[in-house]
């Protein structure tokens, strides 16, 4: 496309300046061919191509955003918890989500009950995570508000799998969640979101799974 | 020659302004008429019908969905097996970009599980095609064990023998990557990094749209400092998006 335009801008240039070159001087005589000259017109016609572009259409299948809410971590108590959260929307189906996450985790009941007894450093109380997920949009849908307003929604299920650094170690964890997507425009949605992440750790003193589920809203924008 | 000059920038500053301005695409409608869902998704009612000959402006995509504006200000969502049924107002059929091709696409990022030395392996890459059978692979891996913790960045050449074939076709590579351990457990490892060269064998396929999975066996060699070097194995499987 460069190369065309800058031809196109090359020959103007050249023809204009050639046309500034010779301004005084006569036009020279045309010279026409006679040998290949085709059966004669009535009408040349004398039209300037035009080099029409069609404008690309854009693609906003990117979303991007934050969430908040509620960790329960077993044995460590219920935790606020903050994240952010990006997606590529494959098909009107299916979606790659990845999000990043951090909470800290309370006291045990052991710890209420004997506060001479620590668990974890407070390093080691926080909780972070990150977890790469493909989820699929289960339920599209309406949601009405009052006679005439409604909101395009989906209800989704996501699957994945990451990395939880609890007790200063990480942790290799799946999640499984379900959620919601509320399209307040085409280009801002609410989430409402519901997710367990379960990994294997001995921090209590003995080796278990352990659900680690959190409920959280999030606002995130297409672009 | 001056003249020249200034006329020589004008038309490019020209060519810019025009470029500047966002202008979007008028179809028109060529079939007997072009239905408006609510959302982009099959299960969103259809809210509006434009009729033959309307002229239709698109303002952008959602995965298959086209959000067009109805010549009256309606908005709606437009599948895009109908708007490829669409003309520009020359007679011309509208030019609705087609999907990458599978066999011959250029650009690839993906995600996956795996398994590094009997360790969970969560793996993350980027792949970028020089021709149609030869990609260089940039992978980034986190393989979390009981005993330590293992960062590996990796690059390589992959080689796809036959890229043609859609759902399954072999992949080979080879290929240099640097690991970084972080110790769980004491004592701490004697070498906190090293290099490691791997060979692999693969293997990848188409799924839907744009989305394909890939699976790739690598055997590694780590150069340590020490009389016998470290050969860990690993496996994993993934799914991409590719453009």
């Amino acid at each position: 496309m460069e190369i065309r335009l800058s031809s196109v801008l090359l020959a103007t240039a050249l023809l204009s300046g050639c046309g500034w070159f010779h301004r005084g001087e006569k036009a020279p005589p045309q010279v026409v061919a006679d040998e290949a000259e085709p059966e004669p017109s009535i009408i040349e016609p004398q039209v300037n191509r035009r080099e029409v572009k069609t404008p690309k259409i854009k693609a906003k299948d990117f979303e991007l955003g934050g969430y908040f809410g509620a960790l329960s971590i077993q044995d460590f108590g219920t935790n606020p918890v903050y994240g952010v959260r990006a997606a590529y929307h494959v098909s009107e189906d299916i979606f790659l989500e990845g999000y990043l996450a951090r909470s800290k985790g309370g006291t045990t009941s052991l710890e209420d009950v004997f506060p001479e007894i620590t668990v974890l450093s407070d390093s080691g109380r926080n909780f972070t995570y990150y977890d790469l997920d493909v989820g699929y949009n289960v339920l599209p849908g309406e949601i009405f508000l009052g006679r005439g307003r409604a909101f395009n929604s989906a209800v989704y299920v996501t699957f994945g799998l990451g990395d939880v650094k609890f007790g200063d170690v990480d942790h290799f964890a799946l999640n499984f969640g379900v959620g919601e997507r509320l399209l307040i425009t085409d280009w801002l949605a609410l989430h409402m979101d519901v997710r367990d992440h379960v990994f294997e750790t001995d921090l209590t003193g003995r080796t278990k799974n352990v659900d680690n589920i959190e409920a959280t809203l999030g606002l995130t924008v297409f672009y | 020659m001056r003249r020249l000059l200034a006329l020589l920038l004008l038309q490019a500053f020209n060519v810019g302004l025009v470029h500047a301005k966002e202008r979007l695409l008028e179809v028109v409608v060529a079939q007997p008429f072009l239905e408006m869902h609510s959302g982009p998704g099959r299960g969103f009612p259809v809210v509006y019908v434009v009729g033959r000959d309307e002229l239709v402006t698109v303002l952008y995509s959602r995965t298959e969905w086209y959000k067009v504006r109805a010549p009256r200000g309606q908005e709606g969502w437009v599948r895009r097996s109908d708007l490829a049924l669409t003309k520009l107002a020359s007679g011309e059929p509208a030019p609705i970009p087609a999907y990458p091709q599978f066999s011959s696409h250029r650009w690839e990022v993906g995600a996956g599980y795996g398994v590094f030395n009997h360790e969970n392996l969560v793996t993350g890459w980027g792949d970028f095609g020089l021709t149609d059978s030869l990609d260089v692979e940039f992978v980034v891996e986190q393989a979390l064990g009981t005993i330590d913790n293992r960062y590996i960045a990796s690059i390589g050449m992959r080689h796809t023998f036959i890229p043609e074939w859609k759902w399954f076709s072999p992949t080979a590579g080879i290929g240099t990557a640097y690991q970084y351990i972080d110790d769980i457990v004491p004592p701490k490892p004697l070498q906190s990094g090293n290099q490691l060269a791997y060979v692999s064998l693969g293997a990848r396929g188409f799924i839907t749209r744009r989305f394909m999975w890939r699976a790739d066996w690598r055997k590694y060699i780590a150069f340590t400092d020490q009389n016998q070097n470290e050969e860990p194995e690993e496996w994993k499987f993934g799914l991409a998006v590719f453009f």
